[in-house]
């Protein structure tokens, strides 16, 4: 393998005692597109963050052309022809998108000028045919599809010798795929090598000449194009048979509504009609910034909405806050669970208790020998990790963590609870126990407003799945019509009155 | 600015409203303008000038022209070393003390060397401290806060050792160079505020430091994930602060004809209060010279503008308050009557 | 079963997490991600660090800046044996508490992720306007009178911080200046002389507690910090503060009333910057218009020598009243050993710079 371009040998990344990554060897010829799949936390990811010089690898060692691989420097990493599109945008918000195309490549005393600039960036979005981009806006005023174009657009400036596209097509629509594809296609033909981090196996049958499956930090398999078949790799992915656990949502024995609204308004969305009943678990899919996350903060209250007709429980309400919502009977497991789900430097008891602190009751230690009952009880049911409701939450793993944010709201009397992903980024198991954890609330009667970036989950826990399309509804889902092509078709726009046909990101 | 507005491909990249509204509103350099938060305190400062003029019609001779700049002047300075700093999501609490440093190593170094040494030693003390917060904070991962809250103590205490009390060897000449008349309505301290601010406004936009300043108060993830050396970019800035911050303690050394170990004191506040008057985002990446130095001048002349108007100049520290809520409180409350006012329609 | 890897790299993939470098990991680096002991609360396994470590980091915090001053004292005895003494001790500590009550205000504005800047001229208002209201009112009419005030400062901080989203450092920078062109414009000076008798008895008296004699400000203020660390532990207002503190948007989602919460701690800081105010005077028997300024950054200094974390969600009363002790036992060497006033602040900056070492660094970053 000595004309390899890219050899990587025995990478291990630890995180103190954690190890993410634990001796992984793969290489990749010139020309070549190699696809990089695994599960959410296999550690795709930290590899491909190694690469790019974003983090520095335990031990191991990274070969391009032979010459080894300056670690733990993006700078390095980019001047040896190595570029890297991050799953998690690295475009600074507050600068242009011609800034962000032009600044990380000069010296910092090299003068800079706003229009030299905005010239080269128009040059470059123009051979790219991305030139409907502006490159005097502002990162931050682009759609997230955008920002993931311009990400990959600053990728590709470089013409890279190796380019690693990290999730890049998260947020992009089919015809923004076509134009990525046709990119890569561009780059092997010039003689060029791909990485593609990925878990969509479509997109991997289109465009992978071979592929490296990680498995808990470990290469699992390799396969070759048109070697393989999608149970082949899930099961590869998943370390067991193809078919995963997913428990069926329980039987509905009411029809009482627990939450219903018209026409809600907010910030990115665009009038959205929905009702959930109680016992039902509804799921939202579509993709990435279609308005899923606005939804649930308006229906909190998180983020101002209005809406023609609102009630919650019954009641009729005109707009709320996150502190009328709990009173309500709202619960919600955000996003972020480490900056909007806990008080990571407070204990695991106090974070369970956090929505139900008030200010002339007992706090502390004497409200958890108080409520000791309660928090071993949801600590139990959930099979929560942890030493004691005195440990700090910082000090539990993700999955652990997720099972608090979500616990804080079990056997308090809900009547609603919204779900922004909750089993993101978390092991199998811990994602089955939560699974368990959502059908029981949904036993006991309680809605479940469900999004999840898994069209797995969907179609099997789900009673009944909305899909998000540009921020408002593009389908509803029931049924026999309940399947994953169709949860992805309505995501991309293909349903409906949408026609993307006009809408191409080609211009 | 909408940060999540719905995908729409098809629409022109310029929205139709930039046509119908006014074009300036829209041109490159107002945009920025309005990025960086500048409108509000540069209509302040007109509101406020307007008055001023109308009120005091004297400010216009030269001798109030000349004691007005040589006011506000050092503030400015000031204001723009802590914006330097507030620009990479810092804040420098010893930015007081720095001034005091340099203030009483210029003035005692006049005495026995001569001027360009004494402004190269103040320069250069200026850049050591600042070097010293920015090290702690970019290269130890310190709050910048914390870190500063400390170095008030050191650097005040080392001013306090290079001269105990007021005193040391300002002479009328240097009065004159920097704070006297250039030509005649021209003070010279405007003159150098000028000179600093434009080659400041080089460096933070015409060269690629200067927007890496702004990156790394933005998104320092980002800056580091593009391959910027953040850190580096952080350091300078605290080094450029502290440069910045010397110069405005020669002013001050000079326009008082003294050197003062306490003199600094009273900016940390005031630079503090111009900076946020001046619209920039205390959590980085938002920020504007000419709004700093506005803001400075608008801060400066309030005690001034209430003695001519014949009112107890005490009420300068009221009317001080309430112009930086009302200047960056009145935005907020705007947007958020404007979103109900629009029924969440955009 | 879950295998060391598989929960690792949880949050490298979380877009929201702190961003694209996926710095994030480092928090989980708990034993937590290696499988350990099943069930809930059962035998504490040992850390990796191993039992050391984690028996030292289970040391509450406060406890470390009390040490801290025990420490410095034996060394003042060391150098001056003579300064082992009760006298010695009370001597400080009563320095000491003075700083601490005026920076009780302040550990409350830090525990919240704020400042509080406008310490000092509140102090300065409350002390001035409590002695211009003795005449009118009668001491008790004018200590309510005083404290009211520092609440009603501290409410218009808390609603502009928490209504109209100024940062804590400019609203309180401003209320700062504002009261102090109030301190000047409305009071009189020259006819502020007599500090009542009852102020008087409760700070710079003589009073003997178990047979020492000692300023009836020292008990004063140790009741003081015992009543609000026990608000603070134990309280579900004191326990909301630390979440709001420790992360704002978690407070939000959870449903808990952030901004009631942020202005009554805002209120309370006040109050308990106006009570400062009147300790100073009945302790030192004056009043200026600058009386409070030393305290701006002094008492910003004895709430992180206390161990608090200057971005929120960590400190407590007890920690400042050892950094308070701390700072004040550094001023008594100085004096004894005659350095000067200008070392004692060199001596607080390298203080500071020691403690937010050991733990001022943001959390996992």
């Amino acid at each position: 393998m000595t004309d390899s371009l890219l050899v990587a040998t025995d990478l291990v990344k630890t995180y103190g005692p954690v190890k993410a990554v634990r001796g992984v060897t793969f290489h990749c010829n010139p020309g070549e597109v190699l696809a990089l799949v695994g599960e959410n936390g296999a550690g795709k990811s930290t590899v491909a963050k190694m690469l790019a010089g974003a983090v520095a690898p335990t031990s191991g060692t990274i070969t391009v052309d032979g010459e080894p691989l300056a670690s733990g420097s993006v700078r390095q990493s980019r001047l040896s022809g190595v570029r890297c599109a991050f799953q998690e945008l690295a475009l600074v918000p507050d600068w242009t998108v011609a800034e962000n195309l032009s600044l990380p490549d000069g010296a910092p005393l090299k003068g800079f000028s706003q229009k030299k600039a905005v010239a080269a960036a128009s040059a470059l979005l123009e051979s790219l045919h991305l030139s409907r981009i502006d490159p005097r806006a502002a990162v931050s005023t682009l759609s997230l599809a955008d920002r993931q174009l311009v990400e990959i657009a600053r990728a590709l400036a470089g013409r890279p010798k190796l380019l690693i596209l990290d999730e890049a097509s998260s947020a992009l629509t089919p015809p923004g795929v076509e134009w990525l594809f046709a990119r890569i296609r561009e780059l092997t033909a010039e003689g060029g090598s791909v990485i593609y981090v990925s878990h969509r196996l479509g997109e991997i049958a289109q465009i992978a000449d071979r592929g490296t499956v990680l498995r808990d930090g470990l290469v699992a398999g390799e396969f070759v194009r048109g070697d393989w078949t999608d149970d082949e790799l899930i099961s590869l992915m998943a370390g067991r048979a193809a078919e995963r656990f997913f428990p069926d949502p329980p039987e509905r024995t009411t029809d009482a509504v627990a939450l219903s609204v018209t026409d809600l308004r907010s910030e990115g969305l665009r009038g959205i009609d929905l009702e959930l009943g109680a016992g039902e678990i509804l799921g939202i899919g579509g993709l990435q910034g279609h308005g899923q996350a606005e939804l649930l903060r308006a229906l909190f209250g998180a983020a101002p909405a209005v809406a023609d007709s609102w009630t919650v429980a019954g009641r009729s309400i005109s707009r709320t806050n996150p502190v009328r919502s709990v009173r309500l009977g709202l619960g919600y497991v955000p996003e972020d669970r480490k900056r909007e789900g806990l008080a990571l430097e407070m204990s695991v008891g106090e974070n369970l208790l956090a929505p139900w602190f008030k200010a002339y009751q007992l706090g502390g230690r004497p409200r958890l020998a108080q409520e000791r009952g309660w928090i071993d009880g949801i600590l139990k049911a959930l099979s929560v990790r942890t030493r004691g409701p005195n440990e700090l939450a910082g000090s539990l793993s993700g999955g652990n963590q997720q099972k608090l944010v979500f616990g804080r709201w079990m056997d308090r009397s809900r009547r609603v609870v919204l779900l922004h992903d909750p089993t993101r980024g978390i092991d199998v198991r811990a994602k089955q126990e939560l699974y368990r954890a959502i059908v029981d609330l949904a036993k006991e009667g309680v809605g479940i407003l469900w999004f999840s970036t898994e069209v797995e989950e969907l179609v099997h826990v789900c009673h009944r799945v909305v899909v998000l399309y540009q921020g408002a509804v593009a389908d509803e889902l029931i049924g026999d019509r309940l399947t994953a092509d169709a949860v992805v078709g309505a995501a991309v726009g293909a349903t409906g009155s949408l026609n993307l046909t006009t809408e191409g990101v080609a211009s | 600015m909408s940060v999540t507005a719905p995908p729409a491909p098809p629409v022109a990249p310029k929205p139709a409203a930039a046509a119908s509204g006014p074009r300036f509103w829209n041109s490159t350099g107002v945009v920025r303008l309005r990025r960086e938060g500048a409108i509000a305190p540069i209509a302040a400062f007109v509101v406020f000038f307007v008055v001023y003029v109308i009120i005091n019609p004297e400010l216009l001779t030269r001798f109030q022209l000349q004691t007005a700049s040589n006011l506000v002047v050092p503030l400015a300075l000031v204001a723009l070393g802590q914006l330097i700093v507030v620009l990479v999501g810092g804040i420098d609490i010893s930015i007081g003390a720095i001034m005091s440093l340099c203030n009483v190593v210029f003035a005692t170094q006049l005495e026995h060397l001569p001027v360009p040494v004494a402004i190269l030693l103040s320069v250069g003390v200026g850049l050591a401290c600042g070097l010293f917060n920015g090290v702690l904070v970019a290269y130890a991962g310190l709050p910048a806060i914390a870190v500063t809250l400390a170095s008030a103590f050191i650097f005040g205490s080392i001013a306090r050792e290079v001269l105990d009390r007021p005193g040391g060897g300002v002479t009328k000449e240097i009065y004159l160079a920097t704070s006297g008349e250039l030509v005649p309505f021209v003070p010279v301290s405007l003159v150098w505020l000028a000179v600093i601010a434009v080659l400041l406004w080089l460096l933070l936009q015409r060269t690629a430091l200067g927007r890496h300043i702004y990156g790394v108060g933005s998104n320092m993830e980002s800056v580091r994930a593009a391959g910027i050396n953040a850190r580096l970019t952080k350091l300078l800035a605290f080094g450029l602060a502290g440069v910045v911050t010397s110069f405005g303690a020669m002013m001050l050394a000079s326009s008082t004809v003294t050197g003062d170990p306490r003199s600094g004191d009273p900016y940390l506040l005031s630079s503090i209060a111009a900076v946020a008057l001046a619209g920039a985002a205390f959590t980085g990446g938002k920020g504007s010279i000419i709004g700093t130095i506005l803001a400075a001048c608008t801060l400066g002349l309030i005690g001034n503008l209430l003695f001519f108007a014949g009112v107890n100049s005490y009420w300068q520290y009221v009317i001080s308050a309430l112009i930086i809520v009302a200047v960056v409180g009145i935005p907020v409350v705007w947007r958020r009557v404007a979103f109900f006012a629009k029924g969440a329609r955009s | 079963m879950t295998t060391p890897g598989t929960s690792a790299p949880d949050t490298v993939g979380t877009p929201a997490s702190t961003g694209p470098l996926g710095t994030a990991p480092g928090v989980d680096t708990s034993p937590a991600g290696i499988d350990r002991a099943e069930g809930v609360g059962g035998s504490a396994p040992e850390s990796p660090r191993g039992s050391h470590a984690s028996f030292l980091s289970r040391v509450p915090r406060s406890v470390w800046p009390l040490l801290a001053f025990l420490v410095l004292f034996g060394i003042g005895g060391i150098i001056r044996p003579n300064l082992i003494t009760i006298d010695s001790l009370i001597g400080t500590a009563t320095f000491a508490i003075i700083l601490a009550i005026a920076s009780f205000g302040q550990t409350i504005a830090v525990i919240q992720a704020g400042i509080d800047l406008s310490v000092p001229n509140t102090i300065g208002f409350s002390a001035l306007a409590f002695l211009t209201l003795v005449g009118p009112l009668g001491p008790v009419g004018a200590f309510v009178a005083a404290l009211a005030a520092g609440a009603v400062i501290g409410f218009f901080n808390g609603v502009v911080i928490s209504k109209l989203g100024l940062t804590p450092i400019v609203t309180t920078i401003a209320m700062n200046g504002l009261l102090f062109g109030v301190i000047l414009l409305a009071f009189n000076f020259s006819e502020l002389t007599v500090t009542p008798d009852f102020v008087i008895a409760i700070t710079s008296a003589k009073i003997s507690v178990f047979g020492i004699s000692m300023a009836a400000v020292l008990p004063l203020g140790l009741a003081l910090m015992v009543v609000l660390q026990l608000v603070l532990s134990f309280t579900g207002w004191g326990r909301s503060l630390f979440v709001v503190g420790s992360a704002a948007e978690t407070a939000r989602l959870a449903g808990l009333p952030v901004d009631r919460i942020r202005i009554t701690g805002y209120m309370l800081s006040g109050l308990l910057a106006a009570f400062a105010g009147i300790v100073i005077v009945g302790y030192y028997q004056q009043a200026s218009a600058t009386m409070g300024a030393s305290y701006l950054l002094a008492s910003v200094a004895a709430v992180v020598v206390g161990g608090a974390s200057i971005f929120g969600g960590r400190g407590s009363v007890v920690g400042t009243v050892g950094g308070a002790l701390v700072l004040g036992q550094v001023s008594t060497l100085v004096t004894v050993l005659n350095l000067g006033a200008n070392i004692q602040q060199l001596i607080y900056g390298a203080i500071i710079l020691i403690v937010i070492s050991l733990y001022g660094r943001r959390r996992a970053a």
